[in-house]
């Protein structure tokens, strides 16, 4: 079953961009075998590649407090559509997946906690703490979890401060 | 005095407002199409080295930075002491492919997700229909099509800028890389995405499917914000051809007469002004031998296509043919065959692109020129919307120290103001009240020159969609909100 995940957000703003580095962390690690996609934002063609999986997982920086520090959600379809059809909900580009191309794949949201927005490169430290413990959440999820998995993270790279 | 205020305007990507001005008797007096919001590309980027300049201000846009990294490429190669001639066969095919690929996929996005609502419904449609998502429920495979041609333009940019939005292709000089034979063979082989053989053959279908709409809605189609004007945009420099990536500059009248022959790019200086109103921020430029009241022109398909003798592509040239017949031969004015210009543009780009994909030439590793430094430069591309112009001069030490930037909606400041004028004029004055489908012809005559405001100004964020009703006194007598937050 083909995975696909979305990392979603905007790394020249601090903590939005916890969905690219959480993408970029799970690259490095070198276990994950299905197709990362940065994404400032979701858009209608996402919907023909989201078709072509079985399961799909977005990733983006939440603002405000989460109970572990971040959140998984599943995720359906549904006629999600705000004033501008510019940037799309996941659940509308679920939406237009089953809609236009018939599937339904598997779907999560997993919501990091972020406390910073401005311009800007490099995460918190909260944050930083938030990533690590949702990239050990997924890593389980996904069984990729072990004393043979090498930690992914590096904090030189997911800059901490 | 009753005023009218649209703000912002839905699916026109950046802020809009327009305010129609109407007197007691409720007949529209005079109307204005604002641009409120500023930009300010053209002062940051003093100080910065020269060669950063394309990265840089292909931020201006997250719909076309292509064009807008294209245009700084050519300035900055000038700057570089390179002439569009001096660049290497390679550099300049892989540019051009960039470029058309850009063209492509933006023109997917403007017709099929921005535009196509108002052809297929109509202008009574409920408001909750007239948009993409209504097409892809009711016109499905029109809605798939429309999402695989704007992908295949979106992954030839990927693969050759390393991103979709804001990647980096062009150096002074040439190209930083060249594709490989599996790049190339994605696009041709058609095993992981249709190829562009089959881009072809779409556009074949959709050239049908809009001749067939222009014949059952000719008249509207014909008069809708319809109005004579100048047209202006580049030609290929040996045979007057349609001409995106580099050409001369041509402008004629609203009957065909030459106001502009052929000038070179570098030297538009000369033959044009830019003016100033208190009430938006865009400026308004014209052709200073017509001066600001007769100067002015439209950009973009529309222009593209009267200003061209042909196009250098078969299939589009036949398309090209059938066009210009419906006008025999004359300036085509009708504001909605803006789109029928479009999709044509369409065709010829999936021709260069499918001719462009053969050519050896996009392998070659011969892809950078050197030259000796010079203090000015001056890139014209066709960006999708219309002509764009950039403009920088750089010290010794390579340092920008002027820019000038005139983008495509900046030439349609003029041209979209008289089209809301002829909305209002038409079919908002004496209407007793505000409805939907009156302000919506409003959205519909500004989005058939240019979804994208946010190029020529400024956008963040969402904004809230609201039409006010004003007495003489400032009182709020009608007042329309739609979707928003």
């Amino acid at each position: 079953m083909k995975t696909i995940l979305f990392a979603i957000g905007n790394n020249a703003r601090q903590d939005d961009g916890l969905g690219w580095a959480f993408g970029e962390a799970l690259e490095r690690g070198g276990l994950f075998d299905g197709e990362v996609h940065y994404r400032y934002q979701l858009e209608v063609e996402d919907s023909e590649l989201v078709s072509n999986a079985g399961r799909v997982i977005f990733v983006d920086a939440f603002k405000g407090e989460l109970p572990n520090g971040f959140q998984w959600d599943k995720v359906e379809p549904t006629a999600d559509f705000e004033f501008t059809t510019h940037a799309l909900s996941p659940q509308a580009v679920l939406f237009f997946c089953e809609q236009l191309y018939a599937k339904r794949p598997e779907a999560h949201c997993l919501l990091i906690g972020g406390e910073a927005w401005e311009l800007g490169e490099g995460l918190t430290h909260n944050s930083t703490n938030n990533l690590l413990l949702a990239m050990e959440f997924l890593k389980e999820k996904l069984g990729i979890a072990g004393n043979k998995v090498p930690q992914p993270i590096d904090i030189e790279q997911v800059t901490a401060r | 005095m009753n005023k009218v205020v649209i703000e912002p305007v839905t699916r026109v990507e950046g802020h809009g407002k327009v305010t129609i001005h109407l007197d007691d008797e409720g007949r529209v007096k005079d109307s204005f199409f604002h641009i409120v919001e500023f930009r300010g590309f053209e002062r940051f980027i003093q100080g910065r080295p020269y060669w950063e300049v394309p990265v840089l201000v292909q931020r201006l846009c997250g719909i076309c930075p292509v064009s807008h990294h294209i245009a700084a490429a050519k300035a900055i190669d000038q700057l570089s002491g390179l002439d569009p001639v001096d660049l290497s066969p390679a550099a300049t095919k892989i540019r051009r492919l960039l470029h058309y690929a850009q063209v492509f996929q933006s023109h997917a996005l403007h017709f099929f997700y921005l535009a196509s609502p108002d052809l297929l419904f109509g202008v009574d449609a409920p408001v909750e229909k007239r948009n993409v998502v209504a097409v892809a429920l009711e016109n499905k495979e029109l809605a798939k099509k429309g999402i695989l041609m704007r992908k295949f333009g979106q992954e030839v940019i990927r693969v050759i800028a390393g991103k979709r939005i804001h990647g980096i292709a062009a150096v002074p000089g040439g190209v930083h890389k060249h594709l490989s034979i599996e790049d190339r063979d994605y696009f041709l082989s058609g095993k992981d995405l249709p190829n562009v053989d089959t881009m072809i053959e779409w556009m074949m279908e959709v050239m049908a499917f809009i001749k067939d709409y222009h014949g059952k809605n000719a008249p509207w189609l014909d008069s809708f914000a319809s109005y004579p004007s100048g047209h202006l945009g580049l030609v290929n420099a040996n045979d007057g051809s349609l001409e995106l990536y580099d050409g001369r500059l041509r402008a004629i009248d609203a009957d065909g007469n030459r106001t502009l022959n052929d000038i070179r790019d570098v030297d538009y200086l000369q033959y044009f002004a830019e003016g100033v109103e208190p009430w938006t921020f865009l400026k308004f430029p014209y052709l200073r031998h017509l001066g600001r009241e007769n100067g002015w022109s439209r950009v973009g398909p529309l222009a593209r296509l009267n200003v061209c003798d042909s196009i250098g592509t078969p299939l589009a040239q036949a398309e090209f043919e059938i066009y210009k017949n419906y006008t025999g031969g004359k300036p085509n004015n009708h504001t909605m065959h803006f789109h029928w210009a479009r999709l044509i543009e369409m065709l010829h780009c999936a021709e260069v692109m499918q001719a462009l994909l053969h050519d050896p030439d996009i392998l070659s590793d011969d892809i950078l020129r050197r030259g000796e430094r010079r203090p000015e430069g001056i890139g014209i591309v066709e960006a999708p919307r219309g002509t764009l112009i950039h403009h920088y001069q750089a010290d010794e030490k390579g340092m920008i120290t002027r820019c000038n930037l005139i983008v495509s909606t900046t030439h349609n400041n003029e041209p979209m103001n008289r089209a809301v004028r002829w909305v209002a004029n038409n079919v908002l004055s004496g209407q007793p009240k505000l409805t939907d489908t009156l302000l919506n012809q409003v959205e519909i005559a500004i989005r058939a020159y240019d979804p994208c405001l946010s190029c020529a100004t400024h956008a963040i964020g969402q904004m809230p969609l609201q039409a006010v009703l004003y007495d003489a006194a400032g009182n709020v007598l009608d007042e329309r909100l739609k979707n928003g937050n």
